[in-house]
């Protein structure tokens, strides 16, 4: 009987060893021919030595392994190590996906290995590509992923002071003034000119928390002590523990009439 | 937005609707009951019939309420409100009543003036139309100001208990355990892997963990603690992340041991040290170097912890860790406490704290 070939992908080292280890006890057929640090070397490497047992941890930097076991999807046996992602766990019991929970316990990697050795007999069952198990892991991809796309607006300011580059949350922005071609940025700790425009700045920052109220000044709304009315259909903002007053043109009054 | 609601002003739509909000049926009740009143006081000696009189003292009590509401309804006055608003009502008082008079002579001012009679009855009128209309007002001022007196009191309150909250909040918040379960049992997992190898790195690594859980549980009693008990954990921390992603992570601590009595929130550098393994160095399949640092520079002392890892993206939500952090060192040292980000050449994060030294 020819050897069963494996790959594992796991950023941690000893966890690599460990699952190596215990695999060559419990199945000394097995042969792991790669071992991967992280998803696109384990994607590199499966393409390359086209292992019949992959074992994805699915936190890994770069490409997660959820995102590295969509290319292989029917073309191996994929079982995912995860640590604690319940989440996860949940959504490989819908896709009816083998998994094991790191820490795992020998007797439950038996049962795992006894599982790929059955649908691993001859005539090998094709994992034929369930979509089932495919819509699973691309929603399960999007989730791992969604933390990092589901934040749309800027969040930091990147501000050059002297030689250094300030991080500034918005939060703590007050409001922001165009300065010809640059943006005065005005907050908590100081002021400092960005290369953005205010053109820019009104598309990426959040619509609930700032609003333009100026062709040239967009103001932090959480920051407004009081609107006054001024004359000729104007209007002007004056800030909380501040001493700057804000112009606000007419094409942005309608922001602050009464609702 | 919600900003502009508290904050609206007052344009044409805006006037009418606080025009007739402040015309409650109370203060046109009042009007109607005042020209009742005055309309009887004046019948015995006056020769019109009681229903032209009331007609004529319900003119003016309307007319003068409307004029009361309307200056009411100015935003922003030369003079106090209440002033314009009793001028209002001391201008509109002979106005209104010589509208009346006007009306009932046909517009004729010579009738008006040249007849004794109708010349008193307007004085008299004009009169009890200005001295009821200035009572009226004083009282309605009076309990507006009353009113306002009330509202500001409530939201006092109102803040109070909002601030009493977020200050309850933060220490809660300090409270709840500190370990998230992914990281203990991933670092199990490799005790486990150590253990079973029979590697003798396995008691020191456990010591390791043993040092970390103790000091981020939760703890009641003990106060804050010194920088050097704060390097001690960190160190923990990083041996421990050092085991897991060996060929990823460097660091190297450089605190000034003189410093080590500074006293600090709990876990104030540990939560900089954690953010910089979680966004910078994890998500970075190079992995790189976390250095931290205390020096004193005068009356304060300089805190830092660095990375080369990813670095922060624009559009990257910061993470609740920070937060709580600014929170806490606010709530310790007020603006004396500063905490600084900055981008590091060609990526990662340094940030800075500035604390005030007198705790040494």
């Amino acid at each position: 009987m020819s050897a069963i070939t494996a790959l594992i992908a796991d950023d941690e080292p000893l966890l690599r060893e460990h699952l190596a280890a215990h695999l060559a006890r419990l199945w000394p057929q097995l042969r792991v021919v790669a071992e991967a640090r992280n998803g696109r070397e384990a994607v590199e490497l499966f393409e390359d030595r086209q292992p019949q047992v992959v074992f994805l941890d699915v936190h890994m930097p770069g490409l997660s392994g959820v995102d590295a076991a969509r290319s292989m999807v029917g073309r191996t046996q994929i079982v995912f190590v995860t640590a604690y992602e319940q989440y996860a766990v949940t959504a490989f019991e819908q896709g009816a996906i083998d998994y094991l929970v790191k820490p795992f316990d020998e007797a439950r990697l038996g049962e795992t290995v006894q599982r790929l050795q059955q649908r691993l007999q001859p005539p090998v069952l094709a994992t034929a590509v369930d979509g089932a198990t495919e819509a699973v892991l691309e929603r399960l991809a999007g989730e791992l992923r969604g933390r990092a796309e589901a934040r749309r607006w800027l969040q930091w300011i990147k501000a050059s002071v002297g030689t250094t580059v300030r991080l500034i949350p918005v939060e703590q922005v007050v409001f922001l003034r165009s300065d010809e071609k640059y943006t005065l940025v005005v907050w908590d700790g100081g002021e400092a000119l960005i290369r953005k425009t205010i053109r820019e700045l009104a598309d990426e920052l959040d619509p609930e928390r700032f609003a333009q109220i100026h062709r040239s000044v967009i103001v932090n709304l959480a920051r407004i002590a009081q609107v006054s009315r001024g004359v000729n259909e104007t209007a002007d903002v004056h800030l909380n523990g501040r001493s700057e007053v804000l112009p606000v043109s007419r094409s942005y009054l309608h922001l602050f009439r009464q609702m | 937005m919600q900003a502009t609601s508290l904050t609206a002003d007052p344009t044409r739509p805006g006037f009418w609707r606080g025009f007739f909000s402040a015309l409650t049926g109370k203060s046109v009740g009042w009007a109607i009951g005042l020209a009742v009143v005055a309309a009887l006081m004046i019948a015995p000696i006056f020769v019109p019939p009681l229903p032209v009189l009331f007609g004529r003292t319900l003119f003016i009590a309307i007319v003068l309420l409307l004029a009361y509401t309307a200056a009411g309804q100015w935003r922003s006055p030369p003079l106090p409100r209440w002033v314009v608003q009793l001028a209002a009502i001391g201008l509109t008082a002979p106005i209104a009543t010589l509208a009346v008079y006007l009306v009932s002579t046909g517009g004729d001012f010579h009738e008006l003036f040249g007849n004794p009679a109708r010349v008193t009855g307007f004085i008299m009128i004009g009169g009890a139309a200005l001295v009821f209309g200035m009572v009226l007002a004083l009282g309605g001022l009076y309990r507006e100001r009353d009113a306002q007196a009330n509202a500001q009191a409530l939201q006092f309150a109102l803040e109070r208990e909002t601030l009493q909250r977020q200050a309850a909040d933060a220490q809660l918040k300090v409270l709840q355990s500190q370990v998230e379960p992914h990281f203990l049992f991933n670092t199990l997992a490799n005790v486990q892997a150590l253990v079973e190898s029979g590697s003798a790195r396995a008691a020191p690594v456990l010591g390791s963990l043993i040092a970390y859980l103790r000091a981020a549980m939760p703890q009641l009693h003990q106060g804050a603690p010194t920088l050097g008990q704060e390097e001690a954990l960190v160190r923990s921390y990083l041996e421990l992340m050092q085991m897991r992603m060996p060929d990823r992570l460097a660091f190297a601590l450089a605190i000034d041991p003189a410093l080590r009595g500074v006293r600090l929130p709990p876990t104030t550098l540990l939560t900089l040290v954690e953010n910089a393994v979680r966004h910078g160095i994890d998500p970075s399949e190079a992995g790189g170097r976390i250095d931290i640092g205390a020096r004193r520079n005068g009356a304060s002392v300089t805190l830092w912890v660095q990375d080369s890892g990813r670095g922060i993206d624009e559009a990257q939500a910061p993470g609740t860790g920070l937060a709580n952090l600014r929170e806490r060192l606010a709530a310790t040292y007020g603006n004396r406490a500063v905490l600084t980000l900055l981008g590091v050449d060609p990526h990662g994060v340094r940030v800075e704290i500035t604390l005030p030294a007198d705790q040494a």
